[in-house]
């Protein structure tokens, strides 16, 4: 079964996520698919991550594929205009590459080169839209394409924004562009998020909770502090103070599994999208507590 | 107006050293308002150079610096003075010095301003950007509120991931357009209309440079 399958299978689905490195040496990139595939249902490959250059997504993803796993193309508006996006998809439909994530992309603000000329021709609606134009065997201009592609699209979205009205408007619109399934920001309050999910399951489409593992009551602080969607809710963060500096990770872990466990149990929503950051090892150990495998 | 910001006047002075005899043109328009044209900073740059022990033949604020005819037309007066000068110094913004580069085909035309961007002033020489003339306004369709310009990445269909608080990613200075739009639409009874309106890719063709437009041929 492929990941739009097993979506649809109704079975609680698991995403991660892999960083292409700065540089070529792969060696780990290699490392961390072995170790994921077969555990998770696809995974990531972003793309530029936060506006930092990187091996561009669409090769990495061809080597996900290589190792038997199942990609999900991370496709930024910010460095390519519409030929170059479109172009990329086609090039990803050939490869094999089945599932495409449609963001916007951080502002190059955020990186390493700070004086590029940040592109956003399209945005994520408009990406979406492409995608879904591409499917049906036309592209941006209505030209014929000889051959169409079968792309099974997604987007983000940010149950924790604020304010929260516009952000969920922009949700339904990236619905009628074409969003099949949706992979949140982070989620620490399930609560919360349960009203979110209210509102998101008068639409057919799957939601993936996000998950950002926290390693001390710092980086908590760190997140609620500077970036942008995420709160983590004062509960969590003295649990990971009592915790102390040594067992700080492993009650993170243990927070995740949680969420997970009561996500799956409540019928919450259709997966979970563990974004580990570095600490790709530590996906198949959360999923364990959490009684996925 | 076009905004405009002095240059550094040390490298000003740098770039200028090769010439004797000036001429300064100012702008009774923008560039008076930014205070980077008026007859004040002319007289302030004039001062500088004279220290130097180069020589001012001349100062002159022109009524529009940019409109070419009318500039040219002001400046026979300065005949002579003129025709004693090195070197031009415009004081206002790019189409004011390209202005006087048309008028004086003969002679070296410096700027002694940046030219930043289209702007609103709004207080004493305060300004922001709020149009980027893009060639195809979509302001009906947002509240009245340029995304295009207000949003660092000029997205048109609603707020980013990077809206933190109601402000920006890339500076908590900047506060979210897509934030600005939907509480100006709402305080409107127009959420709806936001909620229901997609816009598509924009035409970037309608701003390919170098634009010309002949309002006369379009009044036939």
């Amino acid at each position: 079964m492929n990941f739009e399958e097993t979506l649809n299978s109704g079975k609680f689905v698991v995403t991660a996520e892999v960083g292409p490195p700065k540089g070529t040496d792969i060696a780990a990139l290699h490392h961390d698919i072995e170790l994921l595939k077969g555990k998770v249902d696809a995974l990531n490959v972003t793309d530029n991550q936060s506006a930092v250059m990187r091996i561009c997504s669409l090769a990495i993803c061809k080597i996900v594929l290589d190792h038997g796993a199942e990609p999900i193309l991370q496709m930024t508006c910010r460095d390519r205009n519409r030929i170059g996006l479109q172009s990329d998809l086609l090039g990803a439909s050939v490869l094999g590459i089945r599932n495409v994530l449609c963001m916007t992309g951080d502002h190059v603000f955020a990186g390493d080169h700070k004086g590029a000329k940040p592109v956003y021709d399209l945005e994520s609606v408009q990406l979406l839209a492409a995608v879904q134009g591409l499917n049906g065997g036309k592209d941006m201009a209505g030209n014929d394409l000889l051959g169409c592609t079968n792309f099974f699209q997604g987007a983000v979205v940010t149950p924790e924004a604020n304010p929260l009205a516009p952000q969920l408007a922009k949700f339904e619109k990236k619905i009628r562009a074409g969003a099949r399934f949706f992979q949140t920001q982070a989620i620490y309050d399930v609560d919360k998020f349960k009203d979110f999910m209210v509102v998101a399951r008068r639409f057919p489409v799957k939601v993936l909770a996000g998950l950002v593992i926290l390693k001390s009551a710092g980086m908590a602080n760190f997140l609620n502090k500077n970036v942008p969607g995420i709160r983590v809710p004062e509960d969590l963060i003295e649990e990971l103070k009592a915790a102390g500096k040594e067992k700080a990770l492993e009650t993170g872990m243990d927070i995740a599994a949680r969420h997970i466990r009561r996500m799956k149990e409540e019928n919450i929503c259709d997966g979970v999208h563990i974004m580990a950051i570095g600490m790709e090892d530590k996906v198949p150990v959360i999923m364990e507590k959490a009684g996925l495998i | 107006m076009i905004i405009t910001r002095k240059k550094n006047r040390k490298e000003l002075l740098e770039t200028l050293k090769k010439f004797n005899n000036f001429f300064l043109i100012g702008c009774s328009e923008c560039a008076t308002l930014c205070g980077t044209g008026g007859q004040e900073q002319l007289d302030e740059l004039k001062g500088l150079l004279e220290e130097q022990g180069r020589t001012v033949k001349g100062v002159f604020v022109a009524k529009t610096g940019c409109q070419v005819l009318g500039t040219k037309v002001e400046l026979k007066k300065f005949k002579e003075a003129l025709d004693e000068t090195g070197c031009v110094v415009v004081m206002s913004c790019g189409a004011g010095t390209q202005a006087a580069v048309e008028i004086f085909a003969d002679k070296p035309v410096y700027p002694s301003n940046d030219s930043l961007f289209l702007g609103n002033m709004t207080r004493l020489q305060m300004f922001d950007e709020r149009c980027s003339l893009c060639g195809e306004c979509i302001l009906d369709k947002t509240g009245g509120i340029c995304p295009v310009t207000a949003c660092p990445k000029g997205i048109l269909n609603g707020p980013c991931g990077g809206t933190k608080d109601g402000h920006c990613e890339v500076s908590p200075e900047i506060p979210c357009a897509w934030v600005r739009i939907w509480e100006r639409m709402e305080k409107l009874g127009q959420t709806e209309e936001f909620k229901l309106m997609t816009l598509g890719a924009k035409n970037w063709s309608a701003s390919i440079k170098p634009r010309k437009l002949n309002a006369r041929e379009e009044k036939k």
